[in-house]
């Protein structure tokens, strides 16, 4: 591995004031996001009415949108963005100059969007599924943000181009490759959403055309809806594979299996969007059954990353004279936050993943679907495995980034801010789950549905995600308390950005990884086979469009 | 990757540091969850359907 000779030993001030400019707006967003969070499980616990005539779905549509979108999209731009500097080098000016316009058209955009929540003209859910219809201002703040974060992301690409260029015939630095791969397949997924916003909704909204083919649109949505929570993850996967490591002191297992995983995810993460989509009329249920396979093959990248990580804790622990099967575990360094909290996002990954698994399974996803159980999943995958992470990783990229310190009783406060939140999230999810397969719905308000026993026997797991989203909440206090230290307060001094060397230093990475031509020809080639015919299909035997709904 | 493993004849209380064997049961663990938790759903499914 040939990180260490180019990395730098700090992020450039310069490039650091982009980081940090990407984590302000997203920890508003959370911050926000969260307080709706609250609200929304106070109101569905039966005991609590929203004042002055707030909406559930206008705060539910805040939360989806702020936490979904706009945190996870910010804090993974900003992080990407100074994994790139430190690790292929200071981005140039014009570079530098992307991140910034980057930056400002994916706060314009999220303005934009939120002042439309926030006002009532678009309670759509964080999916803005059609027929529901926004104000076009919505709309066009979403496809900013998206614009934005292609900006951004070229930012990323052009420094990795640079790097390649100084270093012919080199594998790009690990942390970079991921980066990149994460971004590429972005600009790739985001391309369904564009398409539907920009030739579907908007047009749709601002009233140039009557009606919208609802089919065409959620299948360009969820193109870009399953990548998106790939998007979410690879980043976490990022600070698992490469900085973990580090941070406990051992080696990454192996840096080509490293990046191996991340080709996979850029291959397997797109033709996937009808296992959102099975219980939809409409769609040939021998593409969907193409596009479940093809989902499944995106479990191996994820089984390769949990081996990996097996394997980089337990060669440190026997390094540290553990003992046993299981003697390693307890070697770990369970005192510091940088690792203890990402590592409960990693525990939390095990159920989220097989949940997963439940939810693309055809027959499966007709006792779950539409049910809170997929809340339930989706809060384990990216509001405790990702969103773990990225706090974890903030613990030391922020004081990293302001010229700052890690100090001990903020570590300790790190740590009880990561178990407040498993336990939190252990009320909300596991009630959540059980619920859902008692049939209780998503995306709703509160109801006892005319007293009907089924309704009434939801009510005790409401109130447990009552009980575990306060619980949340205090988690984010906590955090924002830590986060505004690390950024303004916290002593002067150096904190370490941990990049993690592979074992085997002699093992280079096959030069055909970065073979672009050849990976974004397959993905491609497996998008084009997966999509074409049922989408040909989709759009010659739609019916007469829908005319918009505004159901608050 | 693996490295050359010492083989010796005698047993010896040492363990051998470059041993995945705690990873190997661990992804078995994991396996076995993911399966359990499969199947269990698909039993409520063969039951309501």
């Amino acid at each position: 591995m040939i990180n260490s000779v180019s990395a730098k030993v700090k992020v450039d001030p310069k490039d650091a004031k982009v980081s940090m400019a990407h984590f302000y707006v997203a920890f508003i967003a959370l911050a926000l996001g969260g307080l709706m969070g609250l609200l929304q499980v106070l109101v569905r616990s039966g005991k609590f009415e929203l004042p002055l005539g707030i909406g559930y779905y206008e705060i539910l549509t805040t939360h989806g949108v702020l936490m979904g979108l706009i945190l996870t999209t910010f804090f993974i731009m900003g992080f990407q963005y100074a994994a790139v500097s430190k690790t292929a080098g200071t981005h140039s000016n014009a570079a530098r100059r992307a991140g910034w316009i980057g930056f400002w058209l994916m706060t314009i955009g999220t303005l934009m969007a939120a002042a439309m929540i926030l006002t009532n003209k678009a309670s759509v859910l964080y999916t803005f599924y059609a027929p529901l219809q926004a104000h076009w201002i919505f709309y066009l703040g979403l496809t900013l943000v998206v614009v934005g974060s292609w900006v951004d992301g070229a930012a990323q690409i052009m420094t990795y181009a640079k790097w390649r260029k100084n270093n012919p015939g080199k594998p790009s630095p690990l942390l970079t490759f991921m980066a990149v791969i994460n971004t590429v397949m972005w600009i790739v997924a985001t391309l369904g959403v564009a398409s539907t916003v920009l030739f579907q909704l908007l047009p749709w909204s601002l009233g140039l055309v009557d009606r919208v083919d609802v089919l065409v649109s959620r299948t360009l949505f969820w193109y870009f809806g399953h990548p998106l929570v790939y998007f979410w993850l690879l980043p976490a996967y990022m600070a698992w594979y490469v900085v973990i490591p580090k941070v406990i002191g051992g080696k990454i297992f192996s840096d080509s299996l490293a990046r191996l995983t991340f080709i996979l995810f850029l291959l397997f993460s797109v033709p996937v969007g009808f296992h959102h989509q099975l219980m939809e009329p409409g769609i040939d249920p021998a593409w969907k059954f193409i596009q479940v396979i093809l989902t499944f093959m995106v479990v191996i990248p994820s089984l390769m990353t949990a081996f990996s990580l097996f394997a980089t804790f337990e060669r440190y622990g026997r390094s540290k004279g553990a003992k046993g099967l299981f003697g390693w575990f307890k070697v770990l360094p369970w005192n510091d936050a940088r690792f203890t909290v990402p590592f409960i996002g990693m525990v939390a990954f095990i159920p989220a993943g097989a949940g997963g698994i439940v939810n693309a399974s055809n027959q499966m996803d007709q006792v779950v679907h539409n049910t809170i159980w997929v809340t339930g999943h989706f809060h384990l995958t990216v509001a405790t495995a990702v969103l773990l992470t990225f706090l974890g990783v903030s613990y030391w990229l922020v004081p990293h980034l302001t010229g700052r310190k890690l100090t001990k009783s903020m570590n300790k406060l790190a740590i009880i801010q990561g178990w407040v939140w498993f336990i939190g999230m252990t009320f909300m999810s596991v009630a959540m789950h059980l619920e859902g397969l008692l049939g209780g719905p998503r995306r709703s308000s509160f109801s006892t549905y005319g007293n009907s026993q089924q309704a009434l026997d939801w009510i005790p797991y409401q109130i447990a995600q009552a009980v575990g989203g306060s619980i949340l909440f205090i988690g984010i206090i906590l955090f924002l308390i830590i986060f505004i230290n690390l950024a303004f307060f916290a002593p002067k001094g150096e904190e370490e950005f941990p990049v993690g060397e592979a074992e085997n230093l002699e093992e280079k990475a096959p030069l055909v990884f970065e073979n672009w031509k050849l990976w974004l020809g397959i993905t491609a080639v497996l998008i084009l086979f997966a999509y074409t015919v049922p989408f040909i299909d989709i759009i010659q035997n739609a019916p007469i469009g829908s005319k918009g709904f505004k159901t608050w | 990757m693996a490295k050359a493993e010492l083989k010796t004849e005698q047993k010896t209380e040492i363990e051998d540091s470059s041993s995945l064997k705690g990873t190997l049961a661990s992804v078995f663990f994991l396996g076995l969850f993911i399966v359990i938790t499969w199947v269990s759903v698909y039993m409520l499914f063969v039951e309501r359907f």
